[in-house]
């Protein structure tokens, strides 16, 4: 015979489990469906040349080959990891420096301003503020050259020399995300505590020399953690090379998303865009991967 | 050593650079606002504005006038971003609810699974989805849309985090004295759940004002569009020389956010540094 405490403890217990997974199943079974399915299927379809019509068939490697190898889509790899390299140096530097000169006493509207004024560009859509550059990007009725030829200099062709459009298109991001870094650093900085800095003060007079020796080594996981967050988000540029360029001139600013969008539902190439969705989101994992490790070995906690 | 009056000079000469930058970071913003009331004839004129000329909403009218449905844009863009707002505000604290305080088999797996979700891009679920959505008819249609981010990894985890900073000797008390758990969750956690939840419905909703990828593979035609895409169209359309109409319509896409922003201006930069440091 069970004593009756366990008895009751174990309906406890069953209660709780169907409690448990009643609560959980709107958020599962919508991520189930929308997320884990769709992983897996992409994946599946990666390795088919899909035909809704025909029937489809079973082409192992072939769309993976076939993007290694064209130099169509290897130029976009490039493009795509370029964008992301100079991107994430710009946004998390910029964001540093901002930090760093923020970080002082000032009284707390200016705060408020200043926070106003370099976060504002975060929260806009990507999309509203990418429309807005490219009139100030353009050609002869663009607003930077209108200035450029005032002050005496020659005008640059921001968006349609495929040699400047990439680093035009850099340029806004920075302008738009360095913001957000800058949050995540100021919130880091106040961290650093009051009695490292101060002893630190009195052995270090060089206020840069401090910054790489005490201050750097401290905020290290945050940066480390900002390198990561920024590179996933820089992988998947999309909406304003669409907005500023299209891709182009040529195919000089074409990124894998947007190469993922055209194949898939404009040439209706599904098994070849859902290939480069995955390449993609390996690069993703490996790039993480990697930072995380690296980040084991390098930062001090 | 440096004296106190050569650091002051110095903070000072920080802040008014600065300051400096923190007006050319608006440019593109005042610039925006201002053309929005130039007159379509004098868009393209030299200088640029920087400062209203006029207080003349006649672009405002002629968007709302022109052969593209703005408003029914607008109000999609509204619907879609309300409904999955509070669509993941409830999802979302539900399981978070379970993974924070209910002991049940398979309870870290399944939490583990769902944080494996932040690593996937948009792009690796988009072209199932569309070919799902063709199928069940869901396609060009932003209920759609709702459904596919009516719930958020990274909001089940923001709320898990805020429960397991509280303390729960409350439902556990309510629990001993045989509270059942929806009882539980509706009169004890949610309401200690209020700083997580407007932040995080505050960021969900700019979020999901903004998102583009999606909707552009998805909503086709410019009645079901969101605000995001038709920008681009109303670009092509209006541009012929009416630059300053686009505007308008582009000021009126950008005021919600803008609108939040200035009112909860801490509320939505902690909902934005807290979806960053989610790893």
């Amino acid at each position: 015979m069970q004593p009756p405490a366990r008895r009751i403890k174990s309906d406890l217990e069953k209660a709780q489990t169907r409690a448990g997974y009643l609560f959980v199943l709107p958020s599962f079974a919508l991520y189930a469906v929308f997320v884990l399915a769709p992983v897996i299927v992409t994946f599946v379809l990666s390795f088919t040349y899909y035909d809704p019509m025909g029937g489809s068939q079973w082409v192992g490697l072939d769309n993976f080959q076939r993007f290694f190898t064209g130099d169509r889509s290897l130029q976009i790899f490039w493009n795509t990891l370029c964008f992301a390299i100079f991107a994430v140096a710009g946004n998390v530097t910029v964001g540093l420096l901002l930090a760093l000169a923020l970080n002082r006493a000032m009284p707390s509207f200016l705060l408020y301003l200043f926070r106003l004024a370099y976060f504002l560009p975060v929260i806009i859509a990507a999309a509203f503020v990418s429309i807005v550059w490219g009139y100030f990007y353009g050609d002869d009725l663009g607003v930077i050259n209108y200035y450029l030829i005032r002050l005496g200099f020659a005008p640059v062709h921001w968006l349609t020399s495929s040699r400047t459009a990439m680093m035009s298109i850099i340029i806004m991001d920075i302008w738009k995300n360095a913001g957000f870094f800058m949050i995540i650093f100021i919130a880091a900085l106040q961290g650093v505590p009051k009695a490292i800095m101060d002893a630190a003060t009195m052995d270090e007079p060089s206020y840069w020399r401090r910054f790489f020796r005490i201050v750097l080594p401290w905020i290290s996981p945050v940066v480390f953690f900002a390198i990561v967050y920024a590179s996933i988000g820089a992988l998947q540029v999309y909406e304003s090379i669409v907005i500023l360029t299209q891709g182009g001139p040529g195919d000089a600013t074409r990124s894998m998303s947007i190469h993922i969008v055209e194949e898939a539902f404009g040439s209706f190439e599904i098994g070849y865009g859902a290939s480069v969705s995955v390449i993609m989101t390996l690069v993703i994992l490996i790039i993480t991967s990697v930072q995380l490790l690296a980040s084991r070995r390098w930062v001090r906690y | 050593m440096k004296t106190k009056a050569a650091k002051r000079w110095i903070d000072r000469t920080i802040i008014t650079m600065m300051a400096v930058l923190g007006v050319f970071m608006l440019l593109p913003f005042a610039w925006l606002f201002s053309m929005s009331f130039r007159p379509p004839a004098e868009a393209y004129k030299m200088p640029p504005s920087f400062l209203p000329p006029t207080l003349d909403f006649k672009n405002y009218r002629a968007v709302l006038g022109s052969s593209i449905p703005f408003l029914r844009i607008y109000w999609n863009s509204v619907e879609i971003a309300v409904l999955v707002t509070f669509g993941q505000l409830v999802t979302c604290t539900l399981a978070a609810f379970a993974f924070a305080r209910l002991n049940f088999p398979g309870r870290d797996s399944i939490f583990f699974v769902m944080l494996v979700g932040l690593m996937f891009p948009a792009q690796v679920t988009i072209i199932p989805i569309y070919l799902g959505f063709a199928q069940v008819g869901l396609l060009n249609r932003p209920i759609g849309l709702v459904l596919m981010y009516l719930t958020s990894s990274f909001g089940v985890f923001l709320v898990r985090q805020f429960m397991r900073s509280q303390p729960k000797a409350l439902e556990e008390a309510a629990l001993m004295d045989g509270a059942g758990y929806w009882k539980i969750f509706y009169r004890i956690s949610l309401p200690q759940l209020r700083p997580a939840l407007s932040a995080l419905g505050i960021i969900t909703f700019t979020q999901t004002w903004n998102y583009y990828f999606q909707a552009r593979v998805l909503l086709e035609p410019q009645q079901s569009m969101t605000l995001p895409i038709a920008m681009d169209l109303l670009r092509g359309y209006l541009a012929s020389g009416n630059l300053s109409v686009v505007m308008a319509a582009m000021s009126m896409a950008v005021l919600p956010v803008i609108l939040i922003f200035l009112l909860a201006q801490k509320l939505v930069i902690e909902g934005v540094t807290m979806s960053g440091i989610k790893s």
